[in-house]
């Protein structure tokens, strides 16, 4: 009986390993080399393509940051035409219902500008923008915050006035006028952190952290 | 490599292509597509929403009942005068009806009440007559500030200080007292006052004039500050005393206590000495000579020291 042939009713019989033997393929060079191209052709492809979708995606992701920004500085430019037009209404010889006026004016542009920029905070804050462009996302978002806390300020103020409690009206002002000087120090963050951006460089320290660096460096030398 | 071997990779892509792009945004809410996944629904852009404009106040009409009360006064010419003050019996009345500020800081809305304005304007003009003379413009202040300080001073807590005979029901009572500031036509009706009622009622007549003034708070008593660029007067023989203010200054003016004295002795004819401006030794108020008042300003707005919006610059690479 042939091992290699066993009878469908007899006992299995293994094939002997060393009797397997592999398909020949007929390797041609041309063949070889085209496979070869293929695989670095799609490699290619895949990495340029990959590329370009990420180049893309971030572009619009920058784009989407500046529309967003941009809108925002345009809201804030009609906002400071107000405050500038209020504040050079001269005040020194209004009657007492002027004055109120006055006031009830400051209190419509202080609430405007707390729902501004409420509003284009929710917006800048949502957006996906490249890592480097983070901290000037960042930078903008807190400068949006502390304008929005000056101007509830101004509007606290405005309330104490109309309730004849010009201490709290004083003390709303001064923490506003606090609020408000963070909010220039975060628009200087925003410029600084925009430019390392756009050119790619090291974000240089904030002055302030500067300052403490070398004082503390100054309070090393006298230790 | 047949076609049938592509068709599944390509199936496959599309497949990947599909869920990255559709079906995960859809479940996360988020912009199908190739988009920025920035954009949130923020709403509408809010919208600015401006005051009402200045309500005109209601005047009081003149043909209706009156208190009517006549001041004689020595002028700054030694001349004795005569003043009759007319005020609508209604406005009168509603300013008694009207409750008080316990806080000092707003008691210069009483100086500048619109209604008051008219009297006071009228009252101001007939005790300083307008002058084409600049140089009468002092014996024009100097005037009105004899007007007031020769109204009778009446403490706050006496009934004699109120025409009606009783206090006003809005007098305010503390430990220390009772304080009623009036509108300076009450002063003028009563005929009576204390420091701070003459301080109110100086202030609104100097302002009906265009006068820079302000309220002196001591902790015991009330005066005036009037804005004066320089005043050293040759005849003085203290050094004037002024206090600043948003970089301008006020010098002292007292609103009552018009220094009264007896001619002679047993005479019961008495002579008066006016109050200078800037001269608070010759009060005798030991607070006005040690304290350094706090300064109340008529008219209060409030102010911000910081209101400038600075431009950001935007990202490059935008539409």
């Amino acid at each position: 009986m042939d091992p290699d042939s066993p009878e469908p009713s007899g006992s299995l019989k293994l094939p002997k390993l060393p009797d397997l033997k592999l398909p020949k393929i007929a390797v041609t060079r041309e063949k070889a080399l085209a496979a070869a191209g293929t695989a670095v052709f799609v490699v290619v492809v895949a990495f340029v393509g990959g590329a370009i979708l990420f180049n893309y995606t971030a572009d619009q992701q920058v784009a989407a940051f500046h529309s967003h920004v941009s809108a925002s500085e345009a809201d804030l430019s009609q906002i400071s035409g107000k405050i500038t037009a209020h504040m050079r209404t001269p005040t020194n010889d209004l009657s007492v219902a002027e004055c109120d006026a006055h006031v009830r004016e400051f209190a419509a542009i202080a609430n405007y500008g707390r729902d501004v920029t409420a509003y284009h905070r929710r917006i800048v804050s949502a957006d996906t923008v490249p890592e480097a462009y983070a901290g000037a996302q960042s930078a903008y978002v807190r400068a949006l915050d502390n304008l929005n806390r000056a101007f509830t300020f101004w509007s606290s103020a405005a309330g104490a006035y109309a309730v004849q409690d010009y201490n709290a009206a004083n003390r709303n002002i001064a923490e506003a006028d606090a609020a408000w000087r963070d909010y220039a120090a975060a628009i200087t963050d925003y410029d600084r952190e925009l430019r390392a951006a756009e050119e790619g460089a090291e974000v240089p320290p904030r002055l302030d952290e500067v300052l403490l660096r070398d004082g503390d460096d100054d309070l090393e030398g006298f230790q | 490599m047949e076609w049938k071997d592509v068709i599944p990779v390509i199936a496959g892509a599309v497949v990947i292509l599909v869920v990255a792009l559709v079906v995960k945004p859809a479940l996360l809410g988020e912009p199908i597509g190739l988009v920025s996944h920035g954009s949130v629904p923020a709403g509408d852009p809010p919208v600015y929403v401006s005051s009402a404009p200045v309500p005109t106040p209601t005047p009081f009409v003149d043909d209706g009942e009156a208190c009517t009360r006549n001041f004689r006064w020595t002028a700054i010419d030694g001349g004795v005068r005569t003043t009759q003050v007319t005020v609508p019996e209604a406005l009168f009345l509603a300013h008694r009806g009207t409750p008080r500020f316990s806080d000092y800081n707003s008691w210069g809305r009483y100086a500048l009440a619109d209604t008051d304005r008219p009297i006071l304007e009228d009252l101001a003009r007939r005790i300083a007559p307008p002058t084409a003379n600049p140089d009468e413009g002092y014996f024009r202040l100097m005037n009105l500030v004899f007007f007031v300080q020769q109204i009778p001073y009446d403490k706050d807590d006496n009934a004699t200080s109120y025409t009606e005979g009783v206090l006003p029901r809005h007098a305010i009572y503390m430990k220390d007292g009772v304080e009623y500031p009036k509108y300076p036509v009450e002063m003028l009706v009563d005929g009576r006052g204390d420091c701070e009622d003459a301080a109110i009622l100086m202030g609104g007549l100097l302002d009906a004039l265009g006068y820079d003034t302000v309220l002196l708070r001591y902790s015991d008593h009330m005066a005036l500050g009037i804005r004066m660029n320089e005043f050293n007067p040759y005849y003085a023989k203290y050094t004037p005393k002024y206090f600043t203010y948003g970089g301008k200054h006020y010098y002292y003016v007292e609103g009552t206590d018009f220094k009264w004295g007896n001619v002679s002795v047993g005479s019961t004819a008495i002579w008066g000495r006016p109050l200078a401006i800037g001269d608070t030794s010759g009060t005798g108020i030991p607070s006005v000579r040690s304290e350094t008042p706090q300064i109340v300003p008529l008219r209060y707005v409030p102010e911000p020291g910081e209101y400038r919006i600075r431009s950001a610059r935007l990202p490059a690479g935008g539409a």
